[in-house]
């Protein structure tokens, strides 16, 4: 960039190389900032609401996780787009979230789960969130309008999901036989890699829901999350403008 | 990048450069090598020394960090806000738009350190804190991923942002006029997570709630951890100070 154009100082700066060097300086550390608030965000968000279905293989079932993990994913997509979009016509806000939070839990999966408590990594990573996100920016690219994105956006964002990881957890739904039972291997882990702090109850009734075989389960799952992804990101995408407020207010 | 690596350059000679990241490279630094410090001896002693909390090592490889963060953090942090306070800019209005410039730079250093700090305490320690309960039988509140998590690294990111707020509240004059109401929610909204542990530890003590990690006990984290949203609004405030400060000229100058 040339300093001819002013000759000289221009605002408060000494040249415009200074004043451009000093932008995107900024501009990095902007980005850097957002992106680690809205992973912590989202991280403690997500592990929290949806994690106990994501954080092992055996809880990947047909029913709960393609139900869940889209319902409650959609929430900070759907914020970092109102900011993004709103303010910026920026049209990443879901793929920057998503890449936060899959960033943030394959680094817990490596360093803590495999790297502390030693459960095979295989086991435990974190869903795909990706592609889904990348339609969701899509869609409000193409359209401009939150609405639609919601719509047609969120719809297709519950759809995705599943067909979206089905390579990583295909060879879970292979069926077993140990000791004359007919199992999947996802079954099969969840016997093996019993977490000892839950509650027997809930070892008893989540353990190996992969086993449900066939049926129609999963585009039930997958409609209904998405219906239900709709509603919630017409409600984040407000929670988004409204955590982006510039209001100034004079007492505490 | 030639323009960036001038304005680099012209900070390291020491000049009155607006860009200074000295600071900001050795908060993020020393960070990140303390946490990589504390991840090893996790790793070491919560095998080893972390599995009953009636044992006496627990005592001494456990609890002992625990007394200690606890005031140390607590002198940090008051003393932090009143240093920042004790050397505030007793004339803010008067500030000349190329100081106020660098200030809202420190400003963002700030809250990139604030960045990685709350990265480590709602991002890695607490997802840790997910794998050790699942693995390791929940003897006492005190667990040495607690001990990381709740009493270490969730202080430490509000100590941050603590930092951050009155650095901007006593040093910029947009931010001293008034409160940012996103700035209120950075600051106060995820250090009441801290105050939440009162409530997740009484019902796990009461409940025995071992260890759903979705479970609505744990719901007032994930409506704490909603506010670092927060951070959207302190930066478009930033944003409209610094295109303020720069006027239309520069503006231009920059996009044409």
């Amino acid at each position: 960039m040339s300093t001819s154009k002013s000759g000289g100082a221009i605002g408060p700066f000494h040249s415009v190389a200074e004043a451009a060097g000093c932008v995107k300086t900024t501009d990095w550390m902007l980005l850097t900032l957002l992106f680690l608030a809205v992973l912590g965000g989202y991280h403690i968000h997500f592990m929290l609401t949806a994690g106990d279905w994501d954080f092992w293989v055996d809880w990947k079932d047909r029913r709960m996780w393609p139900t869940v993990v889209p319902i409650l994913g959609v929430t900070f997509a759907a914020a970092a787009q109102a900011f993004f979009w709103e303010n910026f016509k920026l049209p990443f806000g879901a793929t920057f979230a998503v890449l936060g939070l899959l960033i943030g839990e394959w680094i817990n999966r490596y360093c803590n789960f495999w790297g502390w408590t030693y459960f095979p990594i295989s086991l435990v990573f974190p869903s795909a969130l990706v592609v889904p996100a990348l339609w969701l920016d899509i869609i409000m690219l193409l359209s401009g309008s939150y609405v639609i994105t919601a719509v047609v956006g969120s719809l297709g964002w519950g759809l995705l999901f599943y067909p979206n990881n089905w390579p990583a957890i295909a060879a879970l739904h292979q069926a077993t036989e140990q000791h004359g039972q007919l199992m999947s291997l996802a079954d099969l882990v969840g016997f093996h890699f019993v977490r000892t702090s839950m509650p027997e109850y809930i070892r008893m009734v989540e353990r190996g829901t992969l086993r449900t075989f066939g049926k129609d389960v999963v585009p039930v799952a997958a409609f209904f999350s998405g219906f239900v992804s709709m509603m919630v990101y017409f409600l984040w995408w407000f929670v988004g403008k409204w955590y982006s407020t510039t209001k100034v207010i004079q007492k505490i | 990048m030639s323009v960036t690596t001038e304005t680099t350059a012209g900070a390291a000679a020491g000049s009155d450069a607006i860009v200074d990241l000295r600071g900001m490279w050795v908060g993020v630094a020393g960070l990140n090598i303390f946490y990589l410090i504390v991840r090893i001896y996790e790793q070491i002693y919560g095998w080893r020394a972390g599995l009953d909390s009636f044992a006496p090592e627990f005592q001494t490889y456990w609890l002992s960090i625990l007394w200690t963060e606890i005031p140390l953090e607590l002198v940090s942090g008051l003393a932090l806000a009143g240093w920042l306070w004790k050397t505030r800019d007793r004339n803010v209005d008067a500030v000349a738009p190329r100081e106020e410039l660098r200030r809202h730079v420190v400003l963002v250093e700030w809250l990139v350190v604030y960045a990685v700090a709350i990265y480590w305490g709602a991002s890695f320690f607490t997802e840790q804190d997910g794998t050790w309960h699942m693995t390791v039988i929940r003897d006492t509140d005190f667990t040495p991923s607690h001990i990381i998590e709740f009493y270490m690294s969730y202080p430490i990111y509000s100590i941050m942002a603590v930092g951050a707020f009155f650095y901007a509240k006593t040093r910029i004059p947009y931010f001293a006029h008034g409160f940012s109401l996103a700035f209120l929610i950075v600051a106060i909204g995820p250090f009441m997570i801290i105050p939440n542990v009162g409530l997740n530890e009484w019902g796990h003590t009461f409940w025995f709630m071992e260890e759903l990690f979705v479970a609505p006990l744990h719901w007032g984290f994930v409506f704490f951890g909603w506010m670092a949203l927060g951070v959207f609004g302190v930066v478009l405030q930033i944003l409209m100070g610094v295109k303020r400060l720069i006027g239309k000229d520069c503006v231009a100058a920059l996009v044409g």
